[in-house]
Parts: C-alpha cells; sequence; structure tokens
C-alpha cells in the first residue's frame, strides 16, 4: 500500500479511508474479508485502516462486522449548522411535513450533488430513500434539477460533464435541457414516479433578493397517498407558502439574532 | 410643538409604508433616514429620498435619532423594536403591533423597561369625521349606544397576493390583522372599551389564492398567489361588558360594494359614519358623516343631519402626533401600546378560536 502521496495532489491512504467508509455506508454493516474485495485492498491493510477509524469512532464493530460509527456525526452536525439555510429553513420543512403529512426535505447543491441537510416526516415512515446527509446526483430528482435549473449555462455544462463521466446511465441531455426550462418557467419540478416507482415529488428552490440559489425544498408522498389534484395544485401552494417565508425570513435574519 | 424643529427619524422597513412614511416627513420638513435588510426597498427608498442610507437597523439605532419608525413586514415588528427602544430611541410601530399576542407583549414589557415612548400606528382615530362622531358620543347625543354595525369590505382588496401580506408566518393572519384591526380600534375607541365578553368569530378563504382571482386595482403587487395561507374575510359579532354588542364584516375580497362603515345605533339618536377606502389611493378614503333622529313635534318625523367638516388626511395628524410627542417627551393619549394590545388581543381570540375548529 502507498502510504504517500500518490500524485502530488491528494493522498492515496486518505482516499483508502474514505473507500473503506464509503463502502460500510453503503452496505450498512460488511466483515473484513467481504470489505477487503469490496476496495481492493489486503485483508491486513483493511483491518489496519479499521482499527484506526475504530480508534477515533468512525467505525463501530460488533461480533467482527462493521458499521459507521457516530463520529461522522459529529463533524456532519458541525457542517450542517454552518449552513444558515437550514437554520433559516428549518422550521419551515418541519411545517410543511405537518401540513402536507408527507416528508419534506431541505437540500442544498454541493459539487454536482443534492445534499440533504435537513428532513421531517408526518409519518413516523419516511417516503423514500433520503436522509440527512444523502446524496444524490442533480438530474436524478426533482430536488437536483431544480438545483441545476437554477444554475447558469457553463457551471450547469460542467456538471452534466462530470456526472456523465460517473454514471452508467447518463441522463438524455437535450430532455434535460427542456425539463430545466419548464422548471425555470413554473418555479415547481414535478416527479411523477419518474426517479422512484411509487413515489411523486414537488420541488422548489430557494433564492435570495439578488437570486442567488440557496437550496430546494421538496415533499415527497407515496403515489398511492395523493390524487392528482394534490400533486399538481395543492403540493405546489403549501411548497410556495414555505419557500416564501423562508426566503423573507433569509432577507431579514440579521434582525433576528 | 415648534413647527420650525427639525427631528431626525429613522424608518426601519422600506417598503410601501416606510415611504409613505418618509414622505409625510420630508414634506413637514424633518430629516428622515433608513434602513432595510431588503435591497429592493432600499434602492426604492433611495430613488425617492435624499437620506443616508444604511443596511442594517442596528447602523441606524447607533446614530443620535430623536425618533423611529417601525414599517418592517409584521413579524420584525418586534425585533427591531425592541432593539431600537433598547438603544434608548423612542418608537412609532405601523400597525398592527406585532404579527402574533405573544410578540406584542414582549414589545410591551421592553417599552416598560426602557420606558422609551411607543406609539402604534392607527390612523383612523385621526380623521376629523372620527372625532366629531366621538365627541357627539361622549356628548350623550346618541343615548345608550345599543349596537353597532360595522363593515370594513373590499370587493376585491387583497394586498399583494403572494406576497407576505398574504403569509401566516411573517404577516401573523390576513384581512383580520390587516384591515379588520381598524374596525376593533375605532369600535373600542367609540364605546370607550377595553375588551368584548363574548365573541362568535368566523374566518374563511375563499377567493386571494384563486389562480382566477379577477379584480380592478391591486393593492400593492400581485405575485400570483405564490404565498397563500390566510383568511381572506372575517365575520364576528361582539358583546362587550357594558351590554353594547357590535356586528364586524371584515373582507379583503367579497363579492358585493367596497365599504368601511360605521353604523351606530343609539336609544336617542344613530349615525352613520363612511370612511370607505377611495378606489386607487390606499390612503385616501370617503368622509361623510349623518345622523339619524326620529322626533314628534309638529307631527311626527325623521331628522337627517348631515356633518360638513373638513377632510384631513389621518397620517398627517397622526405623525404631527407622533413628532410632538418624541420632542416633548409626553405620551399621547392616542396610539398607546395599551389600545393596540386591546385590539390584539381580540385578533388574537378570534385566530385561536378558529384554529381550534380547524383542528
Amino acid at each position: 500500500m502507498d502510504e504517500g502521496v500518490s500524485d502530488g495532489k491528494t493522498i492515496k491512504s486518505v482516499e483508502n479511508a474514505i473507500a473503506i467508509m464509503e463502502v460500510i455506508a453503503q452496505t450498512d454493516e460488511i466483515g473484513v474479508t467481504a470489505l477487503s474485495d469490496r476496495v481492493d485492498l489486503s485483508k491486513g491493510t483493511v483491518h489496519h485502516y479499521l482499527t484506526t477509524l475504530s480508534n477515533h469512532d468512525f467505525v463501530e464493530q460488533s461480533a467482527g462486522r462493521y458499521r459507521l460509527g457516530l463520529r461522522s456525526l459529529t463533524y456532519g452536525g458541525i457542517a450542517r449548522e454552518r449552513e444558515w439555510v437550514y437554520r433559516v429553513g428549518k422550521d419551515g420543512i418541519d411545517r410543511l411535513a405537518t401540513y402536507t403529512e408527507q416528508t419534506a426535505r431541505l437540500a442544498v447543491e454541493r459539487g454536482g450533488y443534492a445534499v440533504t441537510v435537513y428532513q421531517s416526516t408526518a409519518d413516523s415512515e419516511p417516503v423514500g430513500d433520503t436522509h440527512l446527509g444523502s446524496r444524490e446526483p442533480l438530474y436524478a430528482s426533482a430536488t437536483g434539477k431544480v438545483l441545476l435549473s437554477a444554475m447558469d449555462g457553463d457551471e450547469r455544462t460542467r456538471v452534466l460533464d462530470r456526472a456523465d463521466r460517473a454514471a452508467s446511465t447518463p441522463p438524455d441531455r437535450a430532455q434535460l435541457t427542456d425539463e430545466l426550462a419548464d422548471i425555470r418557467r413554473r418555479g415547481i419540478a414535478f416527479d411523477d414516479e419518474d426517479n422512484n416507482d411509487g413515489i411523486r415529488c414537488v420541488a422548489t428552490g430557494l433564492a435570495t433578493e439578488a437570486d442567488q440559489l440557496l437550496g430546494a425544498i421538496a415533499v415527497s408522498a407515496r403515489a398511492e397517498s395523493i390524487d392528482d389534484d394534490t400533486f399538481y395544485e395543492t403540493l405546489p401552494q403549501e411548497i410556495r407558502n414555505v419557500a416564501g417565508v423562508i426566503e423573507i425570513n433569509t432577507t431579514y435574519r440579521g434582525w433576528m439574532d | 410643538m415648534d413647527p420650525t424643529t427639525e427631528l431626525d427619524i429613522g424608518i426601519v422597513g422600506l417598503g410601501t409604508h416606510g415611504q409613505h412614511r418618509a414622505r409625510l416627513l420630508d414634506n413637514a420638513g424633518q430629516r428622515v433616514f433608513g434602513a432595510d435588510a431588503s435591497r429592493d426597498a432600499r434602492n426604492q427608498f433611495d430613488r425617492q429620498f435624499d437620506a443616508l442610507q444604511v443596511t442594517d437597523p442596528a447602523g441606524l439605532f447607533e446614530m443620535e435619532l430623536d425618533g423611529i419608525i417601525i414599517a418592517t413586514p409584521n413579524k420584525f415588528h418586534a425585533p427591531a423594536a425592541i432593539e431600537a427602544m433598547e438603544r434608548g430611541h423612542d418608537v412609532f410601530i405601523e400597525k398592527p403591533l406585532a404579527h402574533t399576542l405573544e410578540a406584542a407583549r414582549t414589545i410591551q414589557r421592553v417599552a416598560a423597561s426602557t420606558g422609551q415612548l411607543c406609539l402604534v400606528g392607527y390612523q383612523s382615530r385621526f380623521l376629523n369625521v372620527c372625532k366629531i362622531l366621538k365627541q357627539y358620543i361622549d356628548e350623550g347625543f346618541f343615548g345608550e349606544i345599543r349596537h353597532v354595525e360595522t363593515s370594513y369590505r373590499r370587493r376585491r382588496g387583497v394586498p399583494g397576493r403572494g406576497s407576505w401580506y398574504t403569509a401566516k408566518e411573517i404577516a401573523g393572519g390576513g384581512a383580520l390583522i390587516d384591515i379588520g384591526i381598524h374596525v376593533f380600534d375605532l369600535l373600542l375607541y367609540f364605546l370607550e372599551e377595553t375588551d368584548v365578553s363574548e365573541m362568535m368569530a368566523t374566518t374563511r378563504c375563499d377567493f386571494g389564492s384563486r389562480e382566477s382571482y379577477a379584480y380592478l386595482d391591486m393593492w400593492g403587487e400581485d405575485d400570483d398567489a405564490n404565498m397563500f395561507d390566510v383568511e381572506d374575510s372575517v365575520s364576528a359579532f361582539l358583546s362587550f361588558s357594558g351590554g353594547t354588542t357590535a356586528a364586524v364584516e371584515v373582507a379583503w375580497a367579497t363579492n358585493a360594494e367596497s365599504a368601511h362603515q360605521y353604523h351606530i345605533h343609539g336609544t336617542e339618536a344613530g349615525a352613520l359614519l363612511d370612511i370607505t377606502d377611495v378606489l386607487n389611493a390606499s390612503t385616501d378614503v370617503h368622509q361623510s358623516l349623518t345622523f339619524y333622529e326620529a322626533r314628534t313635534g309638529g307631527a311626527h318625523h325623521y331628522l337627517d343631519s348631515t356633518v360638513t367638516t373638513r377632510p384631513n388626511d389621518p397620517y398627517v395628524a397622526q405623525m404631527e402626533t407622533f413628532l410632538e410627542a418624541v420632542a416633548t417627551g409626553n405620551e399621547p393619549s392616542i396610539n398607546t401600546l395599551e389600545q393596540a394590545l386591546a385590539i390584539q388581543r381580540l385578533v388574537h381570540r378570534i385566530y385561536a378560536d378558529n384554529d381550534e375548529l380547524i383542528e
């Protein structure tokens, strides 16, 4: 294993540690043998990584299987607190979940992904597979498309070019361009089971007075739980109400401290 | 107050109301300074007034000023007013006092602890026709007032659909907290009451959020009902501790002629006060007052009297009262915190009752 600087820019061992964390996150919990296959490192090396990560509570071991530890939450919590759109928007997301009796979330764009910084659900069981901190490519959800639609052309091209290289089935660029134009015109993105069977999602963007994009808010519902009227009329209205309030609170946020 | 005294007045919140106040003060020869967190509002203000600009109200509060007018969206009345008073400024808050009763009470506590003047901008009491009516009521001209029938309704007059005016969390409510409060203010003034013993009220939302909202003149900017989660009409029946009752109709939108009227039903005489909004002018109102009697002298007859007086701009009179108050340090008997809190309690009660019904 190369412990040094691999290409003059990044450190291989940190990349390895991140790859190990990523596999553990995806599998929920995993043994050393399976893990070593997935990250293409020897069992012994993987074991050293796991011991190091475990010493710092980044992973936990139980009966020979490893899962993520709560140390990630320590940093996650700090990173989220720093996002003031979270602080300004959190109450609105809770309200949105209560009013709509569905799952509501707030996401921001980072590095070409939509990252969920807050999620609230009226039911005990959230709708869909998003959760706090979950990341999805921008082209792969109504929430992401809202964020994508607000980017300028060059930035959007860069994000989509990168997505093309990473995805097994890249999005149809022409179709996506039409869709983003619709979203910009309507101010609302609809996902009618396009990305997830059985789930309908409505999203809109949050922007400052100077049209700087802050993030996106969305409501996800199990398709059988809402009719077309709710999907196309009620949910967009509820989302607009909350988005408008968050935007006003953002403008005046300095006054509320 | 010496009319030549030039005062320095800060305005926090430079939207429609802040600009209106600034214009009145500018016309009266006062120096005006503005602050708003909203860039759009600052730019608009900047184009109209040759005044010092500051983004953050804190910058304004640091200045040596004679008084501060709070004209922000309702939710920000409390934080702005509290900081201003804690920094030693007298304040004038646009109506309503606050977006919630709780925030209104916090303002009251801070006013009491800091000893600063805190006026609340209910302008109707400054109308000459209202002052004249009050004088006749106090003289006993109407005998015992048994009932007051009131309505403040607009055929289509939702202010800026989709703006903060129609967002519950920012405005605190809809038609009731925007225009219904004027009816409560005048009722409490005319009847010299501070509380209602019994009340039944219903709030509705029938027009404002419609995509097909048809109108001739929009009050404020129409934003296609982007945000709309408030009531656009209210009907209430009130019973005061003295036994007088009142019927209150309030609507931002209804399928009827626009009106802002008070029918006073007394045992000796009655009155109709008409201060209906003038279309196209958000601050101008009709000003008419008529008295109704029935007498027996000679032959039975009805006697109707029309009061003719000079129409006045209540906002000008109100600003003069504010300027005199900050110049002298004397609290006026009109636009007081106590009066504003009495109104806020009624508003709170109606919303609380109706929320309970919905749940």
